[in-house]
């Protein structure tokens, strides 16, 4: 290019339509989303935090929580499943040997090492999923011969994927999960666990804070710093303040003091109660195991 | 380069240039071929820009595809799917059937009929002789296309055919299918039209 | 050589007109460095001792390590390099800088800037945004002085005589449109307005951070490289039409990359990126190789001086940029996202990449400038040493220990307290690797603050002598 002008129009274009794909375009599709409902349930989505839980949201910006946890969880796939919920008159352990034996129809055979797999191990808990990664009609099927012999079955869709296996959430998270957050804490380094759905893992706001405290105190090989710098040790008056910290020996201040978490404290622990990024969506569609019939 | 720090210039300004030769071939080719390749990801990827397909869904029908539904609708899939497997081939998936192959479904008496023991004939027994379906006759010999099938799936094909292109009639359950199977007995007998009308509906 | 123009104006005319500026952003760019370096360290200590922030909030892991990374970017990169830029925009142009007190009044507005927004952060007041973390006073101030000196660079290319472009002139100048662009509009709609709602905030911020550490690096810092490369081999640049090939597919692929692999937004924006980050592997080869075809065959050596910064600046080039585009390979992110992997990218691109190239470029630089050799040329050849295995001891393990955790993270039936603890040994060694880092950015401060205190003294007796006898002045040295 032998101009000025031409490198800036060359650069102008190509920073124009990416600016336009990754910013103008996102904007117009995701920046003016609205709420949405849960599945099956109606309910809005997502749900709105209390006063607390929404200034707890500045403090895990302010201390640079993003910096070490995540709140996304990720999944790899779905698949239609069947749920055995009720065993009937049989034992697991004949079921386990029917349901085998039901692998040798022509439309099963390819589930066979799936759902050996799934029966592995399995001692007679209820509800049981059973799963071979697709579609509607194999799996029906197999609910059709198991309520043949009497067993109930409903049938599911999940998700799979590494962080639903790890417990960290039972669907991925989707652009719904944040309406509510500014700013946006998504994280994307896993020195600790996935946030998503804290709340539902970890809901007592004394453990919280106890956490935050004293990690190590908690969970026992954690690596998280202890942010005592968000509560304050002082002496106990004529009685104990009523929100002070019950903590392990080792972890307890001197005697005659008490670990009394500040407001900023109170605040993360009910923002991180408020992680329950767990409804069935349209875009995230999954059974829930208490679903309304 | 130590011409550089003498304060005052002699020959050549020490600024680099550079030849005036373009790029090879072979990168060209390697950007159309990745060009190519990148496009085909994009496509079946993407989920062509729709705001609710998030991977690992490739398009908005597999989402719809995995909607938990309710027993009705699920029906109505299996159904739907199961047709199209084993009825479809002949009567089409738009329920319009073809002439000189199958006649249509689509608004035909047969199907609409308020009971369904003389439908459920139909794929548990075949059909030799003629037909006649909203008014055309049909000479066609077909065979007992659902005896395969289990009670539950007849049931959920039935169901939706009598649901749907504008069918509009009542489901039918596995029990039904159960009870004319029992009736027709191990070897049904294909019959025409004629001799179909004779029982009860 | 080439053949001469119509000269009047001397090469050392034009070095003594950028003096001023260059010291100003050099001088801050290398103090901000050490600086950063030293709260990276600060940072990754509280994964080798979980409590020893536990009371002192400043320094603990989210607050420190946020700072560094902007210390790093904004406080050393971009500074450093707008001050190669501007030299090599006035000698391109064979005129001296244009408006040279803009770039100086920028420079001194750009370091209260990284300042401000440092302690803020420190203070826990970042916006929350990965790479946009300094808040609305600090973003507008940094924003201000960039323009001004893409103001003055401009007018020095306007006024060159030769009117033909050279390729450096290309990335350079796309450079200073680019960052002045991406930077003021994330900064627009993150920091400084009502943001808007949800995850619109993270696609931002991720467009942001991809031509930040992708796109601007490299556009930067190739354009300085093919600047200084064929200097030093005494070759002409290996092909223009080449180098307008590599120019167009970054400019025009490189700036889609960015959205991470299974990130919560719809799935076209993911699928994107990742057809971008295949698309953009052409210009990291294609520009690698240009730079390996100038210096082919010419006879140079690396005993420790700027062609071994830029070489290695250069290779790594390709091999972190690789790195980084592999991560939007949605199978590689199963393993790589969430993982010190890309952490490891990312200083790779910044130190590896950008800071070797820089720093080689101020220590060709300075001596020109200030018209005088480096106090310091044994330290200047011991930088290369401390930077170079500082960064492959910093980077390297925490790529492999991401890697592992990557892996053990993946296995649902591995607890996430073993795969987090994996990466532990690996943070040792890395931290090692800073430390070396720290002492060779020790050698770059010191060798501009000598050079700064020679100059200045040197002035100071320029007015000593001026007022007391005029005898005294030919003997005075300035």
């Amino acid at each position: 290019m032998k101009t000025g002008f031409s490198v800036f129009v060359a650069a102008f274009v190509a920073f124009g339509a990416s600016w336009l794909g990754l910013v103008y375009g996102p904007l117009k599709q995701l920046g003016v989303a609205k709420e949405t409902t849960v599945l099956q349930l109606g309910d809005k989505w997502p749900v709105q935090r209390t006063g607390a839980a929404t200034l707890g949201l500045q403090v895990y910006r302010g201390n640079g929580c993003a910096a070490c946890h995540t709140e996304q969880v990720h999944q790899t796939g779905a698949a239609n499943v069947i749920s055995i919920t009720d065993l009937g008159s049989h034992k697991s352990s004949d079921l386990k040997d029917f349901i085998t034996s039901l692998m040798v129809v022509p439309e099963l055979m390819n589930c066979s090492n799936a759902i050996t797999g799934n029966l592995a191990g399995w001692n007679g808990e209820l509800p049981k999923v059973l799963y071979c990664g697709a579609q509607d009609t194999v799996v029906s099927l197999l609910g059709d011969k198991l309520k043949a012999v009497g067993v109930k079955t409903e049938p599911r869709v999940i998700a799979t994927g590494t962080d639903i296996a790890r417990g960290w959430g039972t669907r991925q998270s989707v652009a719904a999960d944040y309406l509510y957050d500014s700013p946006v804490q998504l994280g994307n380094l896993r020195a600790g666990p996935d946030l998503a759905t804290i709340g539902i893992r970890a809901p007592d706001l004394n453990w919280q804070l106890q956490h935050l405290y004293a990690p190590r105190s908690v969970v026992k090989d954690s690596t998280m710093p202890a942010f005592r710098y968000l509560f304050t040790v002082q002496k106990i008056g004529t009685l104990p303040a009523p929100d002070a910290l019950v903590l392990p020996k080792d972890f307890a201040p001197a005697d005659g003091y008490e670990v009394v978490p500040t407001p900023a404290a109170k605040e993360l622990a009910a923002y991180l109660v408020s992680l329950k990024n767990n409804a069935p969506l349209y875009e995230a569609p999954f059974t829930p195991i208490t679903a309304a019939k | 380069m130590s011409d550089e720090t003498k304060p005052c210039c002699s020959s050549g300004n020490g600024e680099p240039t550079a030849t005036r030769s373009t790029a090879p071939m072979w990168i060209i080719v390697v950007t159309l071929v990745l060009l190519f390749t990148g496009g085909l990801f994009l496509d079946s990827h993407s989920g062509w820009f729709d705001k609710n397909v998030y991977a690992p869904y490739q398009s908005s029908a597999q989402l719809e595809s995995f909607q938990p539904k309710s027993g009705a609708q699920a029906v109505l899939a299996r159904g739907k799917s199961i047709y199209e497997s084993v009825c479809g081939i002949c009567h089409g998936s738009d329920g319009l059937g073809k002439p000189g192959q199958a006649p249509p479904l689509a608004g035909s008496e047969w199907v609409m009929a308020k009971g369904v023991k003389r439908l459920l004939h139909i794929p548990l027994a075949g059909v030799a002789g003629a037909i006649q379906v909203g008014g055309k006759d049909w000479n066609m010999n077909m065979a007992a296309m659902g005896a395969a099938l289990s009670d539950d799936d007849l049931a959920a094909v039935l169901t939706y055919v009598r649901s749907s292109w504008g069918n509009k009639a009542g489901v039918v359950t596995g029990d039904d299918v159960k009870s004319v199977r029992a009736e027709i007995g191990k070897s049904p007998q294909p019959m025409s039209g004629d001799q179909m009308m004779k029982m009860p509906e | 050589m080439n053949p001469t123009e119509n000269k009047t104006i001397c090469s050392s005319e034009i070095d003594v007109s950028c003096r001023v500026p260059l010291l100003a952003l050099f001088g801050g760019a290398a103090l901000w460095l050490v600086l950063g370096l030293a709260l990276g360290i600060a940072a990754m200590l509280s994964f080798h001792k979980p409590d020893m922030f536990a009371d002192c909030p400043v320094l603990n892991y989210g607050h420190a390590q946020a700072a560094a990374n902007d210390l790093l970017l904004y406080g050393f990169v971009i500074p450093a390099a707008l001050g190669v830029i501007l030299w090599i925009f006035a000698r391109l142009s064979q005129s001296p800088l244009a408006l040279p007190i803009v770039p100086v009044v920028a420079a001194n507005l750009w370091h209260v800037g990284v300042l401000v927004g440092t302690i803020s952060i420190l203070l826990g007041y970042s916006t929350g945004h990965p790479w946009l973390e300094y808040p609305r006073g600090a973003s507008v101030l940094l924003f201000t002085a960039f323009l001004l000196v893409a103001v003055s660079a401009v007018a020095t290319m306007g006024f060159r005589l030769n009117r033909e472009l050279y390729p450096s002139h290309w990335f350079l100048f796309a450079a200073l449109l680019w960052f002045v662009w991406s930077y003021g509009t994330a900064n627009l709609f993150l920091v400084c307005n009502h943001p808007p709602r949800g995850v619109v905030q993270a696609v931002i911020d991720w467009w942001l951070t991809n031509n930040l550490l992708f796109v601007w690096l490299a556009l930067a810092g190739v354009g300085i490289a093919f600047y200084f490369l064929p200097k030093i081999a005494g070759k002409p640049l290996a092909s223009s039409g080449y180098a307008l090939f590599g120019f167009f597919t970054l400019v025009f692929f490189g700036a889609w990359v960015g959205i991470p692999s299974g990130a919560p937004v719809p799935a076209w924006l993911p699928t994107v990126s990742a057809f971008a980050a295949l698309l953009s592997i052409i210009p990291v080869f294609a520009l690698g190789i240009i730079a390996r075809k100038t210096v082919w065959g010419a006879n140079v050596t690396c005993f420790g001086g700027p062609f071994c910064f830029i070489r290695f600046g250069m290779l790594s080039f390709v091999a972190a940029n690789l790195l980084y585009l592999g991560e939007f390979c949605p199978r590689a992110s199963r393993v790589l996202d969430f993982t010190w992997f890309n952490v490891g990218v990312t200083q790779w691109q910044l130190l590896g990449f950008a800071g070797m190239i820089l720093c080689g470029a101020i220590y060709e630089i300075l001596p020109r400038v200030m018209n005088k050799e480096l106090p310091f040329t044994k330290l200047a050849k011991l930088n290369f040493f401390l930077f170079a295995g500082g960064t492959l001891l910093f980077v390297i393990p925490l790529l492999i220990g991401g890697v592992e955790q990557g892996m053990k993270l993946r296995d649902a039936a591995v607890p996430f307290a073993d795969a987090s603890a994996v990466a532990l040994k690996f943070l040792r060694i890395s931290t090692t690797g800073q430390l070396l880092v720290l002492l060779g950015a020790l050698c770059l401060l010191l060798n501009i603050l000598v050079m700064t205190i020679q100059w200045k003294l040197g002035l100071v007796k320029c007015v000593i002598a001026a007022v007391t006898a005029p005898l005294k002045t030919s003997e005075v040295k300035s």
